[in-house]
């Protein structure tokens, strides 16, 4: 039941995604394309609070919606960049870059369905149908999840708070307790032991690129 | 739950879109856009397969570790690209890609 209706919202956002990611492409003006690209950002956001990465999605929300929609909204003001008037003829453009792009869709369609055990669940809109029939009074029952899942499995293995507790160093008794799954608390600990080193060079290539960004954008002096 | 199949094919259809706009579009800060778009798409396979990769229901958190240094870079692209964008306007008086012709003729 759960599940099924966290596989609704993803195909949902998804194809809302995907619609915005056009928009993008399509509209000739400036600005409407970064509305959908913000649009495009937040529910990508929304499928990794799907996916359980409510952190990631967070940070989506905030650096992507956030700063560099904003970043670009303030460019094309400042520009103050016109809708592309005059087109030219660059129909053979366009259809070389559907072409390529397609190629590249389908390359990639072919290899998620060709990983091992991708395609050995049922069909997800099977499922779905069966769960819909299953919400009569009296049939809602959990189906036993399988144990064995293929690596590249047919359904993504459940989240598990007890488990992550332990991770975390809880007693077993504590662990049992544990309901919300503790996202942020893992990335930390993975940000801040695993990948420290790499986090504080982060920091310092972000300090380089706010310096290089203020040297590009001042003003050249002729003299 | 959704298989990691669809995951990736969405990842896929967000990045050739991506793709297609980088090679469609003249008005470079829309390139820029369409840039970004496929940084991000990238990201949610990283994020997928760290979900479908975990042992015992807890992920993998090395990948998302990796997507959130990948938002961070593209944070300090997005500034270094939109100064050289400014800096393109200023000698150009222009946002066309196709005004960048000098070595052409």
């Amino acid at each position: 039941m759960e599940s099924a209706i966290s596989s609704i919202l993803f195909y949902v956002f998804a194809a809302a995604a995907v619609l915005c990611a056009f928009g993008v492409v399509a509209f000739r003006n400036p600005v409407s394309s970064a509305m959908n690209m913000a649009l495009c950002f937040g529910f990508t956001a929304a499928v990794y609070f799907g996916m359980g990465a409510q952190f990631l999605g967070i940070v989506q929300l905030i650096v992507y919606a956030g700063a560099i929609l904003v970043l670009f909204l303030f460019i094309i003001m400042m520009l103050d960049v016109k809708a592309e008037e005059h087109v030219r003829k660059s129909f053979p453009m366009a259809c070389i870059g559907v072409i390529i792009a397609g190629i590249f869709a389908g390359f990639v369609t072919k290899v998620a369905i060709s990983l091992p055990g991708a395609t050995d669940g049922p069909c997800p809109a099977l499922v779905l149908c069966d769960t819909i029939g299953d919400l009569a009074p009296g049939a809602i029952e959990e189906k036993p999840a399988e144990e064995t899942l293929a690596p590249y499995g047919a359904a993504m293995p459940k989240l598990n708070p007890a488990a992550a507790a332990m991770t975390l160093g809880a007693d077993e008794a504590t662990a049992a307790k544990a309901t919300a799954f503790p996202d942020t608390k893992l990335m930390g600990q993975a940000l801040f032991t695993k990948y420290n080193i790499p986090f504080v060079i982060l920091s310092f290539a972000l300090l380089a690129g706010t310096v290089g960004a203020v040297a590009l954008g001042r003003k050249i002096r002729k003299d | 739950m959704t298989p990691l199949a669809h995951y990736l094919i969405f990842s896929g259809i967000l990045f050739s879109i991506g793709l297609a706009g980088v090679i469609i579009r003249k008005n470079i800060i829309v390139v820029f856009m369409c840039l970004e778009m496929m940084l991000s798409a990238a990201n949610i396979s990283l994020v997928a397969f760290s979900r479908a990769q975990g042992v015992n229901g807890v992920p993998v958190y090395d990948a998302q570790v990796l997507a959130l240094f990948i938002v961070a870079i593209a944070a300090a692209e997005v500034a270094i690209g939109l100064a050289l964008i400014v800096a393109m306007f200023r000698a150009r008086k222009s946002v066309e890609s196709s005004t960048l012709n000098s070595l052409k003729d």
